[in-house]
């Protein structure tokens, strides 16, 4: 059984179908990418699944439950966890509590909590700051905190929303790396506009035309996919 | 119900209605160009009032006259407040904001108290007496207000949809950062929003204290309507504004004759509570509109 | 700034020092202060449970509110009206407690779910709608108010008064220190950002508004015995709203402490001018509020700590894991 399935999605925002008919799933253990054009309709299904909208039509399953119309709060209960495009830390608390803050509460001993955060800030290799305002990180250092927030609560499933988004080059292969390096901890789906850096990371790809799919597999077929070509990496990686 | 009364409640309708545009024109505005919630609205409609009291009990000037000084004062303290106040806090939250207009409004009704006491303050000069319209006596002084209303509803309007100016507050209010980067000033943007919303806001005031009392919280009152008409018509958008506007007013109207004044304040707050929980994005406004 | 888990030790510390002051406070009347001096800290503790109150809604979350002054209200008339109909005190302050809980839930139905601006809305016009609505109702003597049938003696409604600031601070003392504490400013940060790491948002926000309300609402009743005659307009006034709303943010929004430096200094202000110029304490706090909000935004009690502690030492780091954790 996947762990996400999600089928016949569909979403419309005032006369646009932003998603028409998605169905994608998520296979435990696995880094899928998910691309396609700008207004390819790739975040809304983010959106969709991190629970941030409700779909108009079509059903959401997550570890064999339904989770279509459940609130966005209790899917990151569930295991579910995001982070965002822009980034959004809290910038008036300090970098560990930021952290701190995404633990789950229930049964764990406020130290056990302390711990926890700190071990993920080494993790993320921002444990130097963690007593720094989280507004006082560049924007790097923020990429990475938001990771280990959305790591904090300890999901089966990753959302990652575009997370190379206006890093320097080196700073995006690192995190690469480091995202790679999560798969023995949780699944992951990746929007990523940069295919050609992050496509050989992923396990497996889904791109997305007009809101809906025209390809998914492996990283080798879709680099050959001809509607994939024509759409988008035509104009990109060419 | 007679015919004439109920023209009768129709023009007191339409003056109130005529007035709350004003208000919420101001109102709409400064939310449209700024993202701001002016509670200190009704202080500057405090201020216009009591202006077109004072210009009118000391000099004996005509209280018509009292209308263009209270919008030239408003909008001059309007500008000192937006340099020196608002424009220090337009980059923070949402919360810093508000906070911020909240002590001005608090500063400004202090002041009043302070200054005015709590006395019923009105005059006798200026227009008086009434007129007949086929059996509907009008006063003059209403006719005034609503003429008043109308000439300035209608040349912001006009300032909006036509004037140069008016395109960059629009192009502003849709999106800030596109306007920005259209070559727009927006320091310069917001400023005019604010002068100009607060310019009206006094001038309302000064035909405030044509038909009514003067009081310290008589700004306060009146902009409570304001608030209800721009959440009805949508927050931010001026058509709805309007359309709310001339409907409490009507509502009022009718209300405060059917049972009193108390019972139309009470509708029309319930109106309010009504539309935030039927269309959170008001009566007329579009989705999205909070975002 | 907050940091919870590293001073833990200070908070049995500060909550013995509230009660010691608060106990040295409640003792007054039997120590021979005279009644001037007894009024002014009675006026400080009723200042301070409406701030402490709103901190805990307004102040935690950044979801203003203009109601405080009608939940005051509210448990003032329901204390009254309940201890006029042969209620024991227990169960009147009770009513009192729980008629601000119901108002506080209406209020939050019809806005909580929505961001920004409609929930300040929905609180300002509880505020205006409670006030007509009251003249209105039979029970409540109309424009005309209601009297207290009996005669409690003076230092009930004193003592009452004082061990709810000292509770409510405490009350919030404590919340800013857990990790529920955490995650209500998470909340207040980014609500977006706070849900998607499984923070049920609605929930805290509303359970927070009826904890907020209900102290609101004791410290209204409470005030209602000391005032023992109620008229709407006074009730009612805007004055008890904005005391609410500036004790907090002008001492220290979200901390425990900062309310009670805003307390203390409302109360001095309002003294002052009493004489002089007794409507002119709005446009001090007003003044007041604006300077903290353009140059101390926290509030005045964190900028001394602040400055005090970068004079002391570097800034407070949160205990990693006893070990390896670097």
């Amino acid at each position: 059984m996947p762990l996400l399935e999600a089928s016949a999605l569909q979403k419309r925002f005032g006369g646009v179908d932003a998603v028409r008919g998605v169905a994608v799933r998520v296979e435990a253990g696995e880094l899928l990418g998910l691309f396609g054009p700008n207004g390819a309709g790739k975040t809304t299904l983010f959106n969709l699944i991190a629970g941030a909208h409700l779909p108009d039509r079509g059903e959401i399953r997550f570890a064999g439950q339904d989770i279509t119309r459940l609130p966005a709060f209790r899917r990151a209960r569930l295991g579910i966890a995001r982070t965002f495009q822009v980034v959004r830390p809290f910038r008036d608390l300090t970098v560990v509590e930021n952290v701190l803050a995404a633990v789950p509460s229930e049964g764990a001993s406020l130290h056990d909590g302390v711990a926890a955060a700190w071990s993920l800030l080494d993790h993320v290799g921002l444990a130097d700051r963690a007593n720094d305002r989280a507004g006082a990180l560049t924007l790097g250092m923020l990429k990475r905190l938001e990771v280990a927030r959305a790591l904090a609560t300890e999901p089966r499933l990753l959302l990652l929303d575009e997370p190379l988004a206006g890093l320097t080059a080196r700073e995006a292969a690192d995190l690469l790396a480091f995202i790679g390096g999560l798969k023995a901890r949780t699944s992951i789906v990746m929007v990523e506009h940069n295919v050609r850096l992050s496509l050989p990371a992923c396990d497996r790809a889904v791109v997305m035309e007009a809101g809906a799919v025209i390809a998914e597999g492996a990283p080798d077929e879709i680099r050959r996919h001809p509607e994939v070509v024509r759409a988008y990496l035509g104009e990109d990686a060419a | 119900m007679s015919i004439t009364l109920l023209f009768q409640l129709l023009v007191n309708g339409l003056v109130v209605g005529g007035l709350l545009s004003l208000v919420a024109l101001g109102l709409v505005l400064i939310f449209g160009v700024m993202r701001v919630v002016n509670f200190a609205h009704g202080e500057f409609i405090t201020l216009g009032a009591y202006a077109t009291y004072l210009l009118v009990s000391q000099t004996g000037l005509s209280p018509l006259i009292g209308v263009p000084v209270a919008f030239a004062l408003g909008a001059l303290v309007g500008w000192v407040v937006q340099v020196a106040v608002i424009a220090q806090v337009t980059s923070r939250p949402e919360l810093d904001m508000l906070m911020v207009t909240y002590a001005l409004s608090i500063i400004g009704l202090g002041l009043f108290a302070q200054g005015f006491g709590g006395d019923f303050r009105s005059y006798a000069a200026g227009p008086s007496g009434s007129v007949s319209l086929a059996g509907v006596m009008i006063g003059w002084r209403s006719l005034t207000v609503l003429l008043f209303s109308v000439a300035m509803g209608g040349a912001t309007l006009l300032l909006v949809q036509r004037a140069r100016i008016g395109l960059a507050l629009r192009a502003l209010a849709l999106n800030r950062d596109a306007a920005a980067s259209c070559g727009i000033n927006v320091v310069s943007g917001e400023r005019v929003a604010f002068c100009l919303g607060v310019g009206i806001a006094a001038a309302a005031g000064s035909l405030i204290s044509l038909i009514g009392t003067t009081t310290p919280t008589v700004g306060h009152e009146w902009v409570l309507d304001g608030f209800v008409v721009v959440v009805l018509g949508g927050m931010g958008s001026i058509g709805g504004a309007l359309a709310a506007a001339l409907a409490i007013g009507l509502v009022q109207s009718f209300t405060s004759f059917a049972l009193d004044d108390s019972w139309a304040k009470i509708i029309t707050y319930l109106l309010l509570y009504a539309t935030l929980l039927l269309r959170p994005h008001g009566l007329l406004g579009r989705r999205g509109a909070e975002a | 700034m907050i940091s919870v888990p590293n001073r833990r030790s200070a908070v049995p510390g500060g909550i013995a020092a509230a009660l010691a002051v608060a106990g040295l406070a409640a003792a007054l009347p039997w120590l021979g202060v005279s009644s001037y001096g007894q009024t002014l800290v009675y006026y400080a503790a009723y200042y301070l449970a409406l701030g402490q109150a709103w901190n805990l809604m307004s102040g935690m979350t950044g979801y203003v509110s203009f109601a405080h002054g009608a939940f005051a209200g509210i448990g003032a008339y329901a204390v009254v009206i309940a201890l006029n109909g042969d209620w024991r005190m227990l169960p009147a302050l009770f009513a009192a407690a729980v008629a601000a809980v119901l108002a506080s839930l209406v209020i939050g139905a019809t806005s909580l779910r929505l961001r920004g601006i409609a929930f300040t809305f929905a609180t300002l016009f509880f505020q205006e709608l409670t006030l007509l609505i009251l003249r209105k109702l039979p029970f409540t003597g109309g424009p005309g108010g209601l009297v207290l049938q009996q005669i409690l003696p003076t230092w009930l409604p004193y003592v009452m008064m004082i061990a709810l600031a000292a509770a409510a601070t405490i009350a919030v003392a404590m919340l800013r220190r857990s990790r529920l504490g955490l995650r209500i400013l998470a909340l207040k940060g980014d609500e977006a950002a706070a849900v998607a790491l499984g923070i049920d948002a609605t929930r805290i926000k509303l359970a927070l508004f009826c904890a907020s309300a209900a102290i609101a609402g004791l410290a209204g009743a409470a005030h209602g015995l000391f005032a023992a005659s109620l008229y709407p307009d006074v009730v009612f006034s805007v004055d008890i709203s904005l005391v609410a709303l500036a004790v907090p943010m002008i001492g220290g929004v979200a901390t425990a402490i900062g309310p009670v430096v805003g307390a203390v200094l409302y109360v001095g202000i309002r003294e002052l001018l009493q004489v002089v110029a007794p409507q002119l304490h709005l446009t001090i706090v007003g003044l007041l509020l604006l300077l903290v909000m353009l140059f101390l935004r926290e509030g005045i009690a964190p900028a001394v700590a602040g400055s005090i502690r970068r004079r002391v030492r570097g800034a407070a780091v949160p205990s990693p894991a006893p070990e390896g954790s670097r």
